[in-house]
């Protein structure tokens, strides 16, 4: 289970975030979508999860273990990883590339100086695997730069699942992509997450899908909790419903 | 024994995980050939100087090292005549003050030497990245030249001769040969030492270290949120380039016999090192060797010729910085720009004129408006 325990994050004036106590993955393999206007510290709070900042108070707790003080790349090695809002992968490599370094990574291969990078069989069927998976065998010997959109996203996320996580977060995955290949992103990620039992937790801004695929939602507003609930809060939270269609005197 | 592999339909060669189709190989094969031929070649011409290329070679080779930061980190030395340097002091204080007198015992000892200073100037400079990093470098590199100067026990400005013990020279296979006899088996041990570097580094760039120099130098953010320990990659990287200075350096310590501040540890030396990665290319594995010589030779033809040698080399820059971005050795392989000019002009002979109309009108462009810049500065805007 990963827990935020009165977690608080501000930039000079502005509290992003402001106490926040959740946890995931009590069910193992759920699906949370975290919900929220814009400015509802929604990254800052995945930020802090990840270690891409450090919280000024509170704590993170990893089955048990105080995980606060730890580095970024040692949360990944625990089980938690992550994507970005903007697309972050290694633009000069193929995509096979992208993922062989990634599995590398994590088969703990990388400080092998005079193996060949394609020459070991686990990490190969793996990449194999995740290309398949995740649809991308048209574009598997395509460099990262340029791929189109959707393809670069699916990539993205390819890669945090090539980490072998236990918790996966996922910054807005679906920004930017076409409605038609939204569904298609979205679509895949439960797919994969759901087979391998993966707690993933998801920023996400459009309301179809957090209805049709979460198990829970957690809605976030200004650096604090709004509610925590099934999707069908959405229909039910008038006060929610103002703030995410932003009608009201709060736009 | 060879295994013939199949690349992308072209049949290919891997031995000991090195990986050439039959034209790579011949080009192996003849580049190995020539450079043990050199010695033959240099002595039944007066213009090429066996010394000049042997010094082309070492600093060639320091930016082989370098390469490695440059071509996979996107990191910028500009100080890595330091590890060029320690080799070559630490070669000459053993023979000098502990009198060594085994060159693979000194070359040893060059090796340790710039493997810990590459290890602490890594530590310290890593903690930046872009142009501090390059500054780190630059400085510390400047700071090793200033205590060489300053120290006495060093030699000062003078620097220090590497004469150990009775020997007249260093001793190679523990026998003392006569000095030209001496000058071409160090020319061939830097050429075993040079193929066995290029070895090396061939098979780390196809490795998994690789990967993840690649992966940091890409993006660095996302290496960290794959699990990469980003600075203790980049710091072996560092310290894996800082050896092959150091190699070089103590190598250019046994040959000259002599070594000064000026021409192993000075910020400019640093300079030609980066310039002949770049030169050569950078993207390519021998490129920056190959340009290492390039550069060795053009300067010392350049003395010979003029006295503004330093215009020429600055010259040959802007050339390979507006026409040939990859250098020597990246424009001239398969697919590179000459090659492609190449079989336009054998396919369609008229492409020169078209080609000298554009550059005319690129120039007359450039010229009007450097004209136009010119008035404006000594006349103001009318």
């Amino acid at each position: 289970m990963l827990e935020a325990r009165n977690l608080r994050k501000s930039f000079g004036e502005l509290v992003a975030t402001d106490d926040i106590t959740l946890e995931f993955g009590k069910e193992e393999g759920e699906l949370v979508f975290i919900v929220g206007p814009n400015g509802a510290g929604k990254t800052t709070f995945i930020n802090l999860l990840t270690g891409f900042l450090s919280p000024d108070e509170g704590s993170i707790v990893l089955d048990g273990d105080d995980i606060t003080g730890m580095s970024a790349n040692g949360r990944v090695d625990a089980g938690i990883a992550r994507s970005f809002q903007v697309v972050k992968v290694f633009e000069e490599m193929t995509v096979r590339e992208n993922l062989r370094t990634v599995v590398l990574t994590e088969q703990g291969k990388t400080w092998s100086l005079f193996s060949m990078a394609d020459g070991h069989e686990e990490v190969e069927s793996q990449v194999e695997e995740l290309v398949e998976k995740f649809r991308l065998e048209d574009a598997a010997d395509t460099v990262a730069e340029e791929l189109p959109h959707g393809d670069r996203k699916l990539l993205d996320v390819a890669m945090s699942f090539g980490l072998d996580p236990d918790y996966l977060l996922l910054d807005e995955p679906t920004s930017g992509v076409s409605t038609r290949e939204k569904e298609y992103v979205i679509e895949t990620i439960v797919e994969v997450g759901r087979a391998e039992g993966v707690t993933t937790v998801t920023i996400e801004h459009d309301m179809d899908i957090v209805t049709e695929y979460a198990d829970r939602v957690v809605a976030l507003h200004q650096g604090t909790v709004h509610g925590v609930g099934p999707p069908t809060m959405l229909e039910t939270d008038d006060e929610l419903r103002r703030l995410l269609l932003g009608v009201g005197d709060d736009e | 024994m060879p295994e013939r592999v199949d690349r992308d339909g072209t049949p290919a060669y891997r031995f000991l995980g090195v990986e050439v189709t039959r034209r790579e190989a011949a080009f192996l094969v003849l580049g190995v050939v020539f450079l043990f031929v050199i010695p033959d070649i240099a002595s039944l011409s007066d213009s090429l100087q066996l010394s000049v290329i042997h010094q082309g070679l070492l600093f060639g080779f320091v930016a082989v090292g370098l390469n490695l930061l440059l071509r996979h980190t996107k990191l910028t030395s500009f100080g890595h005549a330091a590890f060029f340097g320690t080799g070559a002091y630490a070669t000459a204080v053993l023979a000098r003050y502990a009198g060594v007198q085994s060159v693979g015992l000194l070359l040893l000892g060059a090796i340790a030497a710039a493997t810990v200073m590459a290890a602490i100037i890594g530590v310290l400079s890593l903690r930046h990245t872009g142009l501090y990093f390059a500054l780190l470098t630059l400085a510390f590199g400047q700071l090793l030249y200033a205590i060489a100067l300053g120290q006495s026990a060093l030699g000062g400005s003078d620097g220090l001769p590497i004469r150990p013990g009775p020997a007249n020279q260093p001793l190679l296979f523990g026998t003392a040969f006569s000095p030209d006899v001496y000058q071409v088996l160090t020319y061939y041990l830097t050429v075993v030492v040079i193929l066995i570097g290029l070895f090396v580094m061939y098979r780390i760039t196809q490795s998994p270290f690789r990967n993840a120099l690649d992966a940091i130098g890409q993006e660095r953010t996302r290496a960290r949120f794959i699990g990469l320990p980003v600075r203790r990659y980049v710091w072996a990287a560092f310290v894996i380039s800082g050896i092959y200075g150091g190699v070089a350096g103590g190598l250019y310590a046994v040959v000259r016999q002599y070594v000064r501040p000026e021409g192993t540890l000075f910020f400019l030396r640093s300079g030609d090192i980066l310039f002949m990665a770049i030169l050569g290319g950078f993207r390519t594995l021998v490129g920056p060797l190959i340009g290492g010589v390039v550069l060795v030779f053009l300067q010392d033809v350049g003395q010979d010729i003029t006295q503004y040698y330093e215009f020429l080399t600055g010259v040959v820059l802007l050339i390979l910085v507006y026409g040939f971005p990859r250098g020597i050795v990246g424009s001239l392989r398969s697919g590179g720009i000459v090659n492609a000019r190449l079989s336009e002009l054998r396919r369609e002979p008229s492409v020169l004129s078209t080609w000298g109309r554009t550059a005319a009108q690129s120039i007359e462009r450039k010229v009007t408006a450097a004209l136009t810049s010119l008035r404006i500065i000594l006349f103001g805007v009318d």
